[in-house]
């Protein structure tokens, strides 16, 4: 063993030329990769910065906006109007609302597209508990009003709703439904089929997913299968018989794709799901920037909504492409 | 341009129109990832080596170092980064911690296993010629610790490769990104592509660190034919959910 010390010892003396050779090259490889390190490193904390409104234009803004399409797409129609108005505005994209919502408080982010009953309920279930009594429901007004009184406090400030809606709906594939022959929740209530949901994990306790249900409807909740909301692989589930019910929404695109048929919500179950701008009060509150995304809640319909998401999700156009032509053919952007 | 066009449209797993179409999102995506991972690998080395260090003088502490990382390692990745969330907002650095402690199991044992597995006649040697600690720990015990600590390294590597991907739910997951917008949105092209993009990243690193190490260890290949290969030795660890 111990010759092996002294024979490096030797070794690197007999080929000392070679040795520092490798030395260097070795050392440029390290170099190389610190070069790299650094340069990524910068490159992510700059991205950090928000709020901070140096530089020219009128200050930055972060669109925040949760993993799904219609979310990216909304995200990119914010990002696009406000930059056309002056602003510096990015869009950040994370998984879902318990990521984001927190971010939105701090000022992290500053612009969410939201829907006005799903946000109401979320900021409800937080603030009073699971117990809470529901404070969204089929009425716009009312909804958006509970949910103003609910994110006031919390330094958020909401925009006017308009006329888009996405709404959660339920999809059985055709197959179960001509089998049951189901058209209807209430149809599938009283056929007595016990089903398991394909869904985010928070639909057991939301009032319009699983509880919702059974109650509203009598529907025999099985169980909930925990693949996401109208995720590919919640759709794929329902298509091959392992769930039987998929919440997906209104303007969902790809249903025929996995040939889902959607079940009418007969009873209203769903709540006033209408799209708005939900803002970081301090850094965004501005009536300007009100204004700007007015323009956009005041044009865009449920059907722009779903027509947007096929272009992403069939025609595999880019979320910001499909933005931007939309915001020029309602000229909202100067092309 | 129909044909190329559908496909996209048809969405197919090989997509060539999707690597023109979308060239600068693949590319700055594997900056990214590449930043992330360069980043963690490094930052979890500088933390390991005086864990490895302290561990190394007391049993008491090498007990507690390597049961804490471990059980840092068990902790679900998904969890690791929502629980961190709080603390560091969304941002790279998030993801980075998370990296880093997911990287320490490895690289303290591995930087432990290779300085414990220094022959004690070597230090003994190197003492009696009047080696001090840290004379002792640079010129004797960590070149023949390299081949085990490199070993390490290139586990580590390899493994945040891998899991810089789960970054993705705070939108900085380099390929990731795209791999869950992909999945969420069944474009088979986008996860395929950045899938085999990922691969080959964990590939080139590893080659590219295996590459490092024969140059900074010249001695191992001189001896290649008797006994070279016991003293790359690395401990293996089963990878976090």
């Amino acid at each position: 063993m111990n010759s092996r010390i002294g024979g490096t010892g030797r070794a690197s003396g007999r080929r000392g030329a070679r040795g520092i050779r490798r030395t260097a090259v070795a050392a440029v490889a390290v170099g190389a990769l610190t070069g790299m390190l650094a340069a990524c490193g910068g490159d992510s904390l700059e991205e950090q910065g928000s709020g901070s409104a140096s530089g020219g234009g009128k200050g930055e803004l972060v669109v925040g906006a949760a993993g799904f399409t219609e979310a990216k797409v909304m995200g990119e129609l914010y990002k696009q109007l406000l930059s056309d108005a002056g602003y510096d505005a990015t869009v950040r994209t994370v998984e879902n609302r318990e990521i984001y919502a927190p971010q939105l408080e701090k000022g992290a982010i500053d612009v969410v597209p939201e829907y006005a009953a799903t946000l109401a309920e979320f900021l409800n279930l937080d603030e009073n508990g699971p117990d809470a009594e529901p404070v969204a429901s089929s009425d716009v007004d009312a909804t958006v009003a509970a949910l103003r009184k609910l994110a006031e406090p919390r330094g958020l400030k909401v925009l006017p709703p308009g006329e888009a809606v996405d709404q959660n709906a339920f999809a059985v594939s055709r197959e179960f439904a001509e089998e049951h022959n189901l058209k209807t929740l209430s149809d599938l209530g009283e056929s007595g089929v016990e089903v398991r949901i394909a869904a985010g994990d928070e639909c057991e306790t939301r009032p319009f997913c699983a509880p919702g249900l059974e109650k509203t409807y009598g529907i025999d909740v099985a169980g909930i299968d925990p693949k996401g909301v109208g995720t590919t692989q919640a759709k794929q589930a329902v298509k091959n018989g392992t769930d039987q019910l998929v919440l997906t929404t209104t303007t969902d695109a790809t249903l025929d794709n996995f040939d889902l048929v959607l079940l009418e919500d007969d009873k209203r179950l769903q709540n006033a799901d209408n799209v708005l701008p939900v803002v970081n009060a301090k850094d965004a509150g501005d009536q300007e920037i009100a204004d700007v995304l007015g323009k956009l809640t005041d044009t865009l319909t449920t059907n722009d909504l779903a027509e947007l998401n096929r272009k992403v999700d069939e025609e595999r156009q880019k979320e910001a492409d499909v933005a931007a032509e939309y915001l020029e053919s309602k000229g909202l952007i100067e092309k | 341009m129909s044909t190329r066009q559908n496909c996209l449209v048809e969405n197919a797993w090989i997509c060539g129109e999707y690597v023109r179409t979308r060239g600068q999102e693949l590319f700055d995506a594997t900056v990214q990832h590449v930043g992330i991972t360069a980043v963690s690998v490094a930052l979890g080395v500088l933390v390991s080596f005086p864990l490895a260090l302290l561990a190394r003088r007391r049993r008491s502490v090498a007990g507690a170092v390597l049961g804490l990382t471990t059980v840092l390692y068990t902790i679900p990745s998904l969890a690791m980064f929502s629980l961190l969330l709080p603390l560091f907002g969304l941002s790279a650095a998030l993801v980075v911690t998370g990296l880093v402690l997911y990287s320490l199991t490895i690289l303290v044992r591995n930087i432990l296993a290779g300085l414990q597995a220094v022959p004690e006649e070597a230090v003994e040697a190197a003492r009696g010629m009047g080696y001090g600690p840290l004379r002792l720990l640079w010129e004797v015990e960590l070149p023949l610790a390299l081949p085990a600590v490199l070993a390490g390294i290139r586990i580590a590597t390899v493994s945040t490769v891998a899991l810089t991907t789960v970054g993705a739910i705070v939108d900085y997951g380099g390929l990731g990104t795209l791999i869950l917008g992909g999945l969420d949105s069944t474009f088979k092209a986008q996860v395929l592509t950045a899938s085999v993009l990922c691969v080959l990243l964990a590939l080139a690193a590893d080659l590219l660190l295996l590459w490092v190490q024969r140059l900074l260890t010249p001695w191992t290949r001189a001896r290649r034919p008797q006994r070279s290969r016991t003293r790359a030795r690395a401990e293996k660890v089963a990878e976090p959910a």
